[in-house]
């Protein structure tokens, strides 16, 4: 026993107190619910059994299932779309945005302060003040592209089919680009000023600079924040419920709001669990894909 | 010809005036150091001529052309930076041949030129190596080969061996003057280090809060301090200043109280006046106590490298530094002689500090 105390005070005991904790932590809260959810992507789960784990176990069924649903290729092809599309836009405006604020000029600071108030509003939030500029007879957007001449006539954009993906994907955008610029922000903060200043004297045009030094000095940076873009996409979920609920007829559905469909608004939840599966594989496709591009980085 | 002409060059940062109605003009071919204590403007006025910096008064021209408002990759000056500012995503080979690159020069005089630069600078066999495979002066020869890949007008240097160990730098010194002599290109040199500027320029300019005090040859500046802050500046160490009045005879002066010590300055002074003798450590020669003639100093405290012995002793109630070649042994409070002949003293004005 006292053995035990000495080595708590003398400090390898409290380190190991500690690690158990952070370990218990991700077992209970991480690890246990991602491993149920496969689980249960396995076995027919549903009202009555959700509280039984005793379930019968039904192997790869749900999963044919799932894929055999009318409207799942739609919803693979809508998540491509909204995931493809956020990024490009989110990380083309927010690099253009760092790199704008990189720039010396009156007020920076305090725009680039008011670029991260979109970030602090919830999605459902966002979501609802969207759903004011979407709106077909008199939301915001519909008025200005009609007297700039852009369109003519009402785009009913979170009602028609053409044009629901879009609109989730327009606000999903604007929602992301202050998390793309800060950690964008971050990267060219770090690149050292002479390094510019001995490429201008090389002479180095200021696009040349961007190309042969921004760029190849932010590629660690770029794909961290691809991929964390690509995680937080798939995440996002309360803005689509904040705006069309995947609808109309799923036009604006993707993956994650489906399985959340399933799980709690029918109670397929095993449809649910297997929809989930599947997006975890990505996840862990994107972040491998991360993990070893930085660490070939370092090693080259 | 000069390769650089400055007049009447201010520069302010808001309300900061850092650079002060400067007027330089730099002869093509030389080699210049700009020297003075930290803050001075050294770095702003070299990246000023770079045209890392715009300045807000008077004309700066490069090889007879003004450049007032060209931008640096107009300017075909290269530059060697503290920091070295290597590419740490490019090869050795690459950080040197980048502007090469830019030019789309053919691969052939590139590869022609990089080996050349290596060649000269001992780099061969580091050119697939990144910057952070390198040692500190191995990065300081790429930056320095970056340079001269280029063959540029001007050559700039922003205390460039500052980051060396002391051995280095001392073989980078040469190093720099021979390949400065070999390319003769103009170059202008930065430091705070009065040997480096002494040993490696052939123009030295000493500048205070951004403004020149003096400029000339180095032994000029040596000889014939301008006034009491480069007499004190250039010069290891430092000249001793002791403040004194001029006798009624105008030939001497009385160094400290009324009935102090007197000095022969060897030249006629006005009577009466308020002076500082200035006094170089080396120009004083130490003789015993029992000796008839010479300033009656106190030993405080002595100090020897081996080859040289500094002596710090009391004159007239102020602190003073002797400097000696060789060796020689003294207590603490022992009462020697000074000799100083009268042609190495400088005078100076007590309250304009400008030399008599
Ligand atoms: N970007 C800036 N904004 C405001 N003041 C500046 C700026 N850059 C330099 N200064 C000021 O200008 C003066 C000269 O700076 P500079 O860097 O030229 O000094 P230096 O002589 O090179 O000194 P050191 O030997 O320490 O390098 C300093 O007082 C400094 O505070
Ligand atoms: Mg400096």
């Amino acid at each position: 026993m006292t053995a035990f105390f000495r080595t708590f005070r003398e400090g390898s005991g409290f380190d190991a107190v500690l690690i158990l904790c952070a370990v218990a932590y991700l077992l209970v809260f991480s690890a246990f619910p991602l491993v149920y959810n496969v689980i249960m992507s396995f076995q027919s789960v549903d009202m009555f059994s959700i509280t039984d784990f005793n379930r019968p176990w039904v192997g790869w069924q749900n999963y044919i299932d799932v894929i055999n649903r009318p409207e799942a290729w739609l919803i693979v092809k809508n998540t491509a779309i909204f995931v493809l599309l956020s990024i490009v836009f989110q990380l083309g405006l927010g690099f253009g945005l760092a790199l704008l604020f990189q720039q010396d000029f009156p007020a920076a600071t305090f725009l680039r302060g008011l670029f991260l108030a979109g970030w602090i509003m919830p999605g459902l939030v966002v979501g609802t003040v969207w759903k004011w500029i979407f709106a077909g007879d008199f939301g915001v957007l519909n008025y200005v592209l009609n007297h700039l001449g852009i369109v003519t006539g009402k785009i009913f954009w979170l009602s028609d089919p053409a044009y629901s993906l879009y609109a989730v994907i327009i606000a999903n955008i604007w929602l992301g680009i202050p998390f793309n610029m800060i950690l964008l922000s971050v990267g060219l903060a770090a690149i050292p000023r002479d390094i510019y200043e001995a490429a201008e004297l090389d002479g180095a045009t200021a696009f040349q600079r961007f190309f042969s030094m921004t760029l190849p000095m932010m590629r660690a940076t770029l794909g961290a924040v691809v991929s964390l873009g690509v995680i937080l996409t798939l995440q996002q979920f309360d803005l689509i419920a904040g705006l069309t609920k995947g609808g109309p007829a799923n036009s604006s559905n993707v993956a994650q709001y489906w399985s959340w469909q399933l799980s709690f608004e029918t109670y397929e939840i095993s449809a649910g669990s297997v929809i989930a599966v599947m997006m975890i594989a990505v996840v862990i496709v994107v972040a491998t894909i991360y993990v070893r591009s930085t660490t070939n980085e370092q090693s080259a | 010809m000069n390769q650089i002409e400055i007049d009447d060059l201010n520069k302010h940062y808001g309300a900061y005036h850092a650079l002060r109605d400067i007027n330089l003009k730099i002869p093509a071919g030389s080699f210049v150091a700009l020297i003075g204590p930290s803050g001075c403007g050294k770095s702003t006025l070299l990246r000023t001529i770079a045209g890392l910096e715009k300045f807000t008064g008077g004309t700066l021209r490069i090889a007879g052309e003004v450049m007032n408002t060209r931008p640096p990759r107009e300017r075909d000056v290269a530059m060697v930076f503290q920091s070295y500012a290597l590419y740490p995503h490019m090869d050795v080979e690459r950080n040197m041949t980048y502007s090469l690159r830019l030019k789309r020069r053919p691969r052939e005089e590139i590869l022609e030129r990089a080996k050349s630069a290596a060649n000269t600078l001992g780099l061969t066999a580091l050119l697939s190596r990144k910057p952070r495979e390198l040692s500190g002066g191995q990065r300081q020869r790429v930056a320095m080969g970056r340079a001269i890949v280029r063959n540029p007008k001007v050559f700039l240097f922003d205390e460039p061996l500052s980051n060396l160990d002391a051995e280095l730098r001392v073989r980078m010194r040469g190093e720099i003057r021979r390949l400065h002599e070999r390319l003769g290109a103009t170059s202008v040199y930065v430091t705070h280090d009065q040997i480096e500027a002494m040993t490696m320029a052939d123009y030295v300019v000493v500048l205070r809060a951004g403004r020149i005090e003096q400029q000339g040859a180095p032994l000029d500046l040596y000889d014939r301090p301008a006034n009491r802050f480069v007499a004190g500046f250039i010069g290891s160490p430092s000249m001793n200043f002791l403040p004194a009045r001029v006798a009624e005879d105008g030939r001497t002066a009385i160094l400290g109280e009324a009935d102090g010590q007197r000095i022969d300055l060897g030249r006629e002074v006005e009577p009466g006046r308020e002076i500082l003798v200035g006094m170089r450590p080396e120009h004083l020669q130490i003789r015993p106590a029992s000796d008839a003639t010479g300033l009656q100093a106190t030993v405080e405290l002595l100090e020897s490298t081996g080859s040289m012995t500094f002596m710090e002793a009391r004159l007239a109630g102020a602190p003073i530094t002797v400097s000696q070649a060789g060796r020689m042994a003294a207590a603490r409070g022992e009462p020697v002689r000074l000799q100083i002949d009268p042609e190495n003293l400088r005078l100076f004005d007590p309250a304009t500090e400008a030399a008599i």
